[in-house]
């Protein structure tokens, strides 16, 4: 909008300019720090009204200028002045950083002065994450925008990722936040078959991004109304610009490892510890230990040497780290092109990317190529359309999700004397013709070496627009977009992972397309009066989005020989299926802006929702919110306090919604897939709820917004309030009805917090540094779910209760073990008469009652971010962090920390069991294949906060000067690592963690086998011409 | 440039004529259904939709946590512990093996929900027989076939989930709920309390009985007359209604024209060797397909023993001292693979392989030890029964009998079966260290039932 504004204007000016033009007039260019012409830039002579603007080239001519003071100013960068006595002025300008002269896009084609803005959004440039190897956009939000908390789960490549902004507003619904790409809400739920949950958005290039919205409060996201309870993400890609043409081509390549290593037993450690086990049961059952039906000689020859090909009882120190054949270095190869350019009446932007990465944990790795066109056009005085289109292949060879004997990190449980290959046959172990039943799980190296699963997305994401002027003010936009998710999924086992896929005995295939069409329909209104003191403005119409998912599939078995991978030579079509689903959208959206006087704001929204997903009763929902802003350094009393340059306060309050429940929960079902030996069936599916409605947060939010010394201290101070009521709640039923559950709405939560942001420049001289700070504390509390039980994740330890957030660790609390004899103790915690808890220890479990010992959820996330830069060069380091949050571990932990119940491998940290009375240890006794403390319990319950050293970038340009004769305008050459450092208390690999076959809403915070973050370090050049 | 007059008119008109079909855009596109799916209100209309909610009902009766096999498992986990080296990692099971249950075992919990679903896929079935109108046989063989699965369910749960006939008071011990008509809606009548152990066998018996008068004498897999009454002698025995439990596995035995493989070992791998067919022997069965169907027997004690199509977890390691509970030139004793260095047994090792619910064995074992136990001789003497297995088992006959001979009997020919926990129950025999009456050998009555059900009594222990 500012941008066709400005070129309008500068038009205009030019011809003024030539009209006026005088023998005194100042000729120059003005170009950036790197040298880039600016275009468009505002030039006045000091104290006159007029003046003209830079061309395509950023050249210049004012007249009647020479030996006068000459004001130069531009959106996005800081205002100077310049004087000349000769006829030519060369000027450089610093692109502006202080945040409040900032341009925040709102939805539906609207867009606000950060300085304006009554409601809370969080903006982060696409600039501040362009070339950083982050998988995906979402994930690039971590740390970047306050109180938007990102999880990335697991070092697997384009695997889901958790967002939360503000905290959960949900229970049963997808707590994600809706993500608008150019307009048009795009699918970013998980569509794969296989694994755990994909991430949709690795679909995007985000270096396309030219900004990224979260519209976090009710004043910002009611437009979104039913869509925004979960937050908003607005992603605005990057546009053309009138002027030169810009090529930029940036080119980087590394690698990636893994961040952590666990310290397992080796071969005599563990012999130690499982013959110590054995021995044990043996005197406990008083058998001699030499007997051959003893433990201990079944451990000696039935485990160590069985599954060592009998290497152990020959050399009892040989030992292999299985972690050593499951993690691998991981090359990064990505290479960009950017072209950018136009003319008053075309503007285009184009970009192509090819992107390789290789996984840190074998056999995974990610390919994507993608390209986009984005075009604008002013057809004429009253009609500008535009068209965007992006299309993106994605290649994912997939890792099993992290519950499977094939997800390679479960190596770490097989015995440490396994070696990796078999010695017989030279291939890996457990592979025939060797015995199939070594090591002592499968090895699921054989499914990377014999197996594989691959996904194939191609991604259309396209929107047109027509932009109409109909009368002075007045402006009708109407857009079109579609997103256009094909997927096609394929594996293939071979006969020799028929230990892991019993299917596989002559080979097993599958393949599975999905094909996801989203279509969107935008139509509104805008109106803007400017007069005298007041300034309105409106926005005004509806949207429709249909979005229709069809998946296919086939599965196979019995194929001639691993040459033949396709179902096609399947001799047995083992499985096939088809299925659709759809939902739909219709909605209705207001928004007003009243700005009087510069100094007090209103604004009011609100949007009518109505969803395919409830009952014809009760599908509309209307969704309000109304704020306020006082910018109080424009009051009189004020502006006489120099220190202080800005300073507003505001305030909003409304209700925003949530329909992500998946579709068609309202209605009684009867499901068609209930056949039986091979005879058509069918059963009663789901239980109807024709009241089912919206469920609705009400959010109140406060905020500060300040700038100091004349902005170069800027920052926000927020306070929010969100309760959530009527919560889409998967509610137990009695299974004695035949069904587990209802969706109903039933239930309340709220979460509170504070966030601070906080930009300072620290020094602005020839050495620059500036800091970007932001942390935000939530605070979620259930309120009531009406005694539901809620439960999920590894052995159902997640849980809500009333009282606490989300999903905590309901378990018995630990005790330690009793130095008598080795038993783990558990407290009772029986709830007392007087409501206190019985701190009693017991070594029976059944006795312990479970109680509150945890939450997945941060109390605190922070991001920090310091940039620096000295002529040529730049720094720029990147910290993010969460706090008081706890993980668990019981997933691995219940087996390789579990005194000898398993014949698992054991984490080092086993060896100090307690071994003999009086010994003080938390960990019991080992007792080969009994209980002793491996149950569920506060044991496996650990602290998962985290400090990481995100990112670290350190760049060099070359001398725009010195490149001038080579039509080059910037050469930048840079180094970059992600994930250099972790602070943390976290036992396990990887603090920033969630099991990806029990993640839910209520799930988080589990580890099993998870593979950790990757650290990736790289070499970049960047050239624009 | 200012727009002239006339465009600027055509622009209000645009402007209104944009409005308008913005505010009539259609809410009728909201009006959308499920693919998958039907609503209720129309899935029980005809004769054609209660014969496929019927197959629905063999479906889920099929389901891993019933009689695809977990109900079986934890039998045998359970009761049979010291004869089996559990090494598995489903921590459900575990406990189970250690008689360290909670009340959060999952698989108790997966076996109580995947049972009432099967029951309530025969209530519906039950709710509209009056559409079943193509020949009165076909009537009576739907209801027969509903009731037989639902009364199996309800024989099971019983079992798993009470107290056992014998340990005190069977009209006073409660069972489970009965639910015997479908769940359309749920409402405060929904959340009921258990039913008395006399109460939740006095309906298995009834519909059990009802079961055995409607079903047709053959049916290909499904249920038939035999199959009730074969159930249904196991029902008295657990009632230790001798004469009764005799009598049913007599009609089996007389009726069902079943006879013993002459071939023990014949018995299993029904998808390998047989292409998925049934040996004679077996009275009732859920089959397995390539494309449908659980075995969880299988998904336990099965091995990839090196035959292509076994396969199975390994979890259960037959110990050495079962093996040495048979006598010498058993072919039992050696129906069990080596592999590894442990024993498994071969009864399930067939990664298809139907899941056998009844054989007729077991009737001869019944036969015989209600018998004997009476004194009497219904259909043959018990020392015939008895000889009848020794014979196939490839043993010398015996020529005297005790009780505890056709108990070993019954145990060695139905081992790793899936009736240890009964049996020792039933026989009032310790399980290990536990006696037969301990409540750790009571499944618990799942945690979120009781949560969310406030008028239902965990049992003790739990």
């Amino acid at each position: 909008m500012i941008k066709k504004l400005l070129s309008a204007i500068m038009a205009f000016l030019l011809f003024m300019a030539v009209a006026f033009a005088q023998n005194t007039t100042v000729t120059g260019k003005v170009t950036d720090e790197n040298g880039a012409p600016i275009v468009g830039v505002t030039v006045l002579v000091k104290g006159e009204k007029t003046g003209v603007n830079t061309d395509a080239t950023g050249n210049f001519s004012i007249p009647r200028a020479v030996g006068k003071t000459l004001l130069f100013s531009a959106v996005g960068y800081e205002s100077t002045q310049g004087v000349t006595k000769g006829g030519s002025l060369q000027v450089s300008m610093k692109t502006d950083t202080k945040s409040l002269s900032e341009v925040v896009v709102t939805g539906f084609g609207g867009s606000q002065i950060k300085r304006e803005l009554t409601g809370n959004i969080a903006r982060v440039k696409g600039k501040d994450i362009e070339f950083m190897p982050t998988p995906s956009v979402d994930a690039a939000l971590q740390g970047k925008a306050a109180g938007v908390f990102v999880n990335s789960q697991s070092g697997k490549l384009g695997q889901a990722v958790t967002v939360r902004v503000r905290g959960n507003s949900s229970i049963s619904a997808n707590s994600q936040p809706l993500y608008v790409l150019d307009g048009v809400p795009i699918t970013s739920q998980d569509q794969s078959t296989y694994g755990g949950d994909m991430n949709p958005l690795t679909d995007l290039n985000q270096n396309d991004i030219e900004s990224i919205e979260v519209l976090k409060d009710a004043s910002a996201g009611a437009i979104y109304g039913s869509r925004a309870a979960n937050g908003v993400v607005l992603i605005t890609t990057k546009r053309g610009k009138a002027g030169k043409t810009n090529v930029t081509l940036n080119v980087q390549s590394g690698y990636a490892e893994a961040t952590k290593r666990l310290p397992m037993l080796d071969s005599e450690q563990y012999a130690e510890l499982i013959l110590e086990a054995a021995k044990y049961s043996d005197d406990k059952d008083g058998t001699p230990l030499n007997d051959p039906f003893s433990y201990t000689t079944y451990v000696k020859n039935d485990v160590m040497d069985y599954y060592s090909y009998g290497q152990w009882s020959k050399d009892p120190k040989k030992s292999y780290d299985w972690q050593d054949a499951v993690f691998t270095k991981g090359p990064y190869k990505q290479a960009d092109l950017q072209i950018r350019g136009g003319t008053d009446k075309t503007k285009f932007f184009s970009s192509f990317q090819h992107l390789e990465q290789t996984g840190t944990i074998i056999g995974n790795s990610l390919q994507r190529t993608t390209g986009r066109l984005n075009l604008d056009q002013k057809a004429n005085d009253w009609l500008d359309l535009g068209v965007s289109m992006s299309l993106s292949k994605t290649f994912n060879r997939r890792l099993p999700d992290d519950n499977a004997f094939s997800n390679p990190l479960q190596a770490v449980a097989l015995n440490p004397m396994t070696p990796f290959k078999d010695p017989q046959t030279g291939l890996p172990a457990g592979a025939p013709p060797g015995d199939v039943n070594i090591p002592l799980y499968y090895n699921p190296v054989l499914s990377i070496d014999y197996a594989s699963f691959t996904q194939d997305v191609f991604r259309t994401f396209g929107n047109s627009y027509l932009k109409m002027k109909l009368v002075k003010g007045l402006t009708f936009q109407t857009e079109f977009g579609m997103d256009y998710l094909s997927q096609n999924e394929e594996g293939y086992f071979r006969s020799e992972t028929v230990r892991n896929q019993t299917s596989a005995v002559r080979g097993a295939g599958n393949n599975t397309g999905s094909f996801i069409t989203n279509y969107n329909t935008n139509s509104y209104f805008a109106y803007n009066l400017v007069k005298n003191k007041h300034n309105l403005s409106a926005t005004m119409g509806m949207q429709y989005q249909q979005s229709q998912a069809k998946y296919n599939s086939t599965a196979g078995t019995d194929f001639p020989s691993n040459s033949y991978q396709k179902i096609a030579s399947a001799a047995t079509k083992s499985g096939g299926s088809s299925s659709q689903t759809d939902f739909r959208f219709l909605s209705y959206f207001l928004r007003s802006n009243y700005t009087l006087m510069d100094r007090y704001i209103v604004a009011a929204s609100g949007r009518i929702d109505a969803s395919s997903r409830f009952g014809k009763e009760s599908r509309k929902g209307f969704f309000p919110a109304l704020s306020a802003g006082w910018i109080m350094t424009n009051e009189k009393f004020l502006s006489k306090v120099d220190v202080l340059s800005f300073l507003k306060l505001r305030a909003s309050y409304g209700i925003v919604g949530n329909a992500e429940i998946g579709n068609f929960p309202q209605l009684g079902l009867f499901s068609g897939d209930a056949g039986y030996a091979g005879n058509a069936g069918q059963r009663p599916s789901q239980l109807r709820n024709d009241s089912l409605r919206w469920e609705t947060t009400k959010q109140a939010d406060f905020g500060i917004d300040f700038g100091i010394l004349n902005n170069r201290i800027t920052g926000e101070i927020d306070y929010y309030q969100k309760k959530t009521t009527g919560l889409l709640l998967t509610v137990n039923v009695p299974a004695s009805t035949g069904f587990t559950s209802i969706v109903r709405n039933v239930g309340k939560l709220e979460n509170s917090g504070f966030e601070f942001v906080l930009n300072t420049q620290n020094l602005v001289g020839a050495f620059k540094w500036s800091t970007n700070f932001n942390i935000a504390f939530n605070k979620g509390k259930v309120t009531d779910i009406q005694k539901q039980i809620i439960e999920g994740g590894v052995s159902s330890m997640n849980r809500v209760e009333e009282g606490y957030n989300v999903g905590v660790f309901f378990t018995p609390e630990y005790a330690g073990v009793d130095p008598n004899n080795g038993d783990a103790l558990f407290y009772k915690n029986t709830k007392g008469a007087d409501g206190k808890l019985d701190k009693t220890k017991t070594n029976k479990y059944s006795e312990a009652q479970r109680i509150v010992v945890g939450d997945p959820n941060p109390d605190m996330i922070f991001g920090f971010t310091n940039n620096f830069s000295y002529k040529g060069f730049d720094l720029s380091v990147f910290f993010n962090g969460i706090r008081g949050n706890q993980n668990n571990i019981y997933g691995m932990g219940r087996y390789s920390s579990a005194s000898m119940l398993y014949e698992d491998n054991n984490t080092a940290d086993q060896l100090g069991r307690w071994r003999k009375p009086g010994d003080i240890t938390n960990i019991p006794q080992v007792r080969l294949y009994s209980t002793n403390g491996s149950q569920a319990s506060s044991r496996y319950i650990v602290d998962g906060s985290y400090i990481r050293l995100r990112s670290v970038t350190f760049g060099y340009s070359v001398d725009a000067r010195l490149l001038r004769k080579y039509k080059i305008e910037k050469l930048r050459v840079y180094v970059s690592g992600q994930n250099l450092l972790t602070f943390t208390k976290y036992p396990y690999w990887d603090p920033e963690v969630n099991a990806d076959s029990f993640d839910s809403n209520i799930a988080k915070g589990n580890d099993f086998y998870t593979p950790p973050q990757p650290r990736t370090l790289l070499a970049g050049i960047n050239i624009s011409f | 440039m200012k727009p002239n007059i006339q465009i600027r008119g055509l622009n209000y008109i645009l402007s209104a004529a944009l409005m308008i079909v913005l505010l009539t855009a259609c809410e009728k596109r909201l009006d959308i259904l499920p693919y998958q799916s039907i609503t209720a209100d129309q899935a029980l209309e005809t004769e054609g939709d209660v014969n496929v909610t019927l197959i629905g009902a063999y479906d889920g009766a099929q389901s891993a946590a019933t009689y695809g096999g977990d109900i079986m498992v934890l039998n045998d986990l359970i009761g049979n512990n010291a004869n089996i080296n559990f090494t598995g990692t489903f921590a459900g099971l575990t406990d189970a093996y250690q008689t360290l249950m909670t009340s959060n075992n999952s698989f108790a919990a997966g076996t109580w929900i995947g049972a009432y679903n099967t029951i309530n896929r025969c209530n519906n079935v039950l709710s509209a027989l009056d559409k079943v109108t193509s020949t009165p046989a076909r009537k009576s063989s739907v209801e027969g076939q509903a009731l037989f699965i639902r009364a199996s369910m309800y024989f099971e749960l019983v079992r798993l989930y009470a107290k056992a006939i014998g340990d005190g008071d069977a009209s006073s011990n409660p069972g489970v709920p009965l639910v015997l008509t479908k769940t359309v809606s749920v409402s405060n009548a929904d959340y009921i309390p258990r039913s008395s152990v006399k109460a939740v066998y006095d309906q298995v018996v009834a519909d059990l009985t009802k079961a055995e008068t409607l079903l047709p004498a053959s049916n290909t897999i499904y249920a038939t007359k035999w199959a009730a009454a074969a159930q249904l002698s196991r029902v008295h025995l657990m009632l230790k209604n001798y004469a009764a439990a005799g009598d049913a596995a007599n009609r089996v035995i007389a009726g069902s024209g079943k006879t013993l493989n002459p071939d023990f070992t014949k018995l299993w791998f029904t998808f390998i060797n047989n292409g998925g067919a049934n040996p004679t022997e077996y009275i009732f069965s859920f089959t397995v397909t390539a494309q449908d169907g659980a075995n969880s027997l299988n998904t336990y004690f099965g091995r990839n023993v090196g035959i292509a199509g076994t396969a199975g977890r390994s979890d259960c390691k037959i110990k050495a001292a079962h093996i040495a509970l048979y006598e010498t030139g058993d072919v039992r004793k050696t129906f069990f693979a080596l592999s590894g260095g442990n024993n498994y047994t071969r009864k399930h090792l067939d990664r298809y392989g139907n899941v056998p619910i009844v054989r007729l064995a077991e009737m001869y074992l019944t036969r015989a030890e209600a018998n004997f136990r009476n004194s009497t001789a219904v259909g043959a003497t018990p020392l015939s029964d008895i000889n009848l297995i020794r014979t196939r088992a490839g043993l010398p006959v015996l020529t005297t009998l005790t009780l505890d001979a056709i108990t070993k009997e019954r145990y060695l020919e139905l081992a790793f079966e899936g009736h240890n926990l009964h049996e020792a129950k039933r026989l009032q025999k310790p399980v290990g260290l536990l006696s037969w009456n301990s409540p750790k050998l009571i499944l618990p009555i799942p945690q979120r039932e009781i949560d969310v059900n406030k008028s239902l009594v965990q049992n003790a222990g739990y």
